[in-house]
């Protein structure tokens, strides 16, 4: 019985590679056709990323090879990834190295211009993704649905349901966060990285300078 | 023109003292920058301490915020530093605010002076902080205590000379 138990469980591993091998070529195939539609449509790009996660694929995992070569996706996410660092920097002085994914994404698509391809905040959070395991000091911490982009390695040690409400050594020691012990209730942490106020206005290099240290 | 408040009155924990040094430091400045703004805008030359608690400066009422009685008296403790503030009373329940140092308003006089070839003139202490010809000059309503520091520093300077008169004191420009 034992025999032929392997026997069954042999034939289904082989069985299953197959299918594998013909699923990892259609993919291929596909892919190639649609280089272009990957390039232009976030829309696409995101269903082709999920596509790829769920055969256990990274098509951002080289530079070179296949993925790089055919498609141009990791020229895509990579070039991407410079233009957050620009933006991260140019704000650091502002925000001390912390700003929204929203901003993020607003000023990365200024920058890019009216005829330059569409990004997605999905786009955005993959290609962080690709920095952060780059080592180039950047992270992401879930708030409130979204993320805040942190550029700035500072120990943020953490739980990300209470983000807004604690973390007051780090953040206070860092200056990143200020202490309001007049809120009703317990004393609560603000982030000038995230009062609106300061971030939709054009504050002047000396008004910023006067709140991040 | 009513007063333009800079971002950070409507940041709450602005009006909590903050405990880590460099952000007390960027609060502190933020603050006695507001302070000096708001007695300038609102031509104020001195400042009770119980009053300044309670008034718009230091206790912003749509956000339910306030600078404490501790803090204040920190604030106060540095525009003394940087001479913009003079206690009248040893409990520090009055002060003096110095939006302008003496020396800069006794520049201003004499260039008003000298503008209008009056020098070697004389002129009564009323004249200059009161007077028709004064209407529309930054000094005119000056107090009495401030514009004689600033006729001192003049006449420190060798451009003025304070003098007595019947009724008061009076001030002669070179």
């Amino acid at each position: 019985y034992k025999e032929r138990g392997t026997v069954l469980a042999e034939d289904q591993i082989v069985q299953m590679s197959k299918q594998l091998e013909t699923f990892k070529s259609n993919l291929e195939e596909f892919a190639s056709k649609h280089k272009q539609e990957i390039r232009k449509n976030s829309q696409f790009r995101v269903q082709f990323q999920e596509m790829c996660a769920t055969i256990g694929v990274d098509p951002l995992a080289s530079g070179k090879g296949f993925w790089s070569e055919m498609l141009g996706v990791g020229d895509f996410y990579y070039e991407l990834g410079v233009q957050i660092i620009e933006v991260c920097l140019a704000l650091k002085h502002r925000n001390g190295g912390l700003i929204t994914l929203d901003e993020l994404h607003q000023r990365v698509l200024k920058g890019r211009g009216k005829y330059a391809q569409d990004v997605s905040q999905d786009d955005l959070v993959r290609a962080i993704k690709k920095l952060k395991a780059m080592g180039s000091g950047f992270g992401m911490i879930p708030v409130g649905g979204s993320y805040l982009v942190q550029s700035v390695p500072a120990e943020l040690n953490m739980d990300h349901t209470v983000v807004l409400q604690l973390a007051e050594d780090h953040l206070l020691k860092e200056g990143l966060a200020w202490l309001d012990s007049q809120a009703a209730g317990e004393p609560q942490y603000w982030l000038p990285a995230l009062f609106s106020e300061l971030s939709s206005r054009d504050v002047t290099p000396e008004e910023a300078n006067q709140m991040t240290p | 023109m009513s007063f333009e408040w800079p971002w950070q009155y409507n940041f709450p924990p602005f009006f909590t003292l903050q405990p880590n040094a460099d952000t007390r430091q960027k609060q502190l400045e933020a603050w006695c920058s507001l302070a000096l703004s708001y007695c300038r805008h609102h031509k104020l030359y001195t400042l009770d301490v119980m009053e300044a608690q309670e008034s718009p400066m230091f206790n912003n009422k749509k956000i339910e915020r306030k600078l404490s009685m501790e803090a204040i008296q920190i604030v106060f403790e540095e525009l003394r530093k940087k001479g913009n503030l003079e206690w009248l009373d040893k409990n520090k329940l009055r002060c003096l605010v110095m939006w302008r140092r003496p020396e800069e308003w006794g520049k201003l006089i004499y260039q008003w002076v000298s503008k209008n070839g009056m020098v070697n003139s004389v002129f009564t202490l009323y004249e200059l902080s009161n007077g028709d010809d004064t209407q529309g000059e930054e000094f005119h309503g000056l107090e009495e205590w401030m514009l004689l520091r600033s006729l001192q520093a003049l006449q420190t300077d060798g451009r003025a000379e304070i003098i007595s008169m019947d009724d008061g004191k009076g001030v002669k420009f070179f």
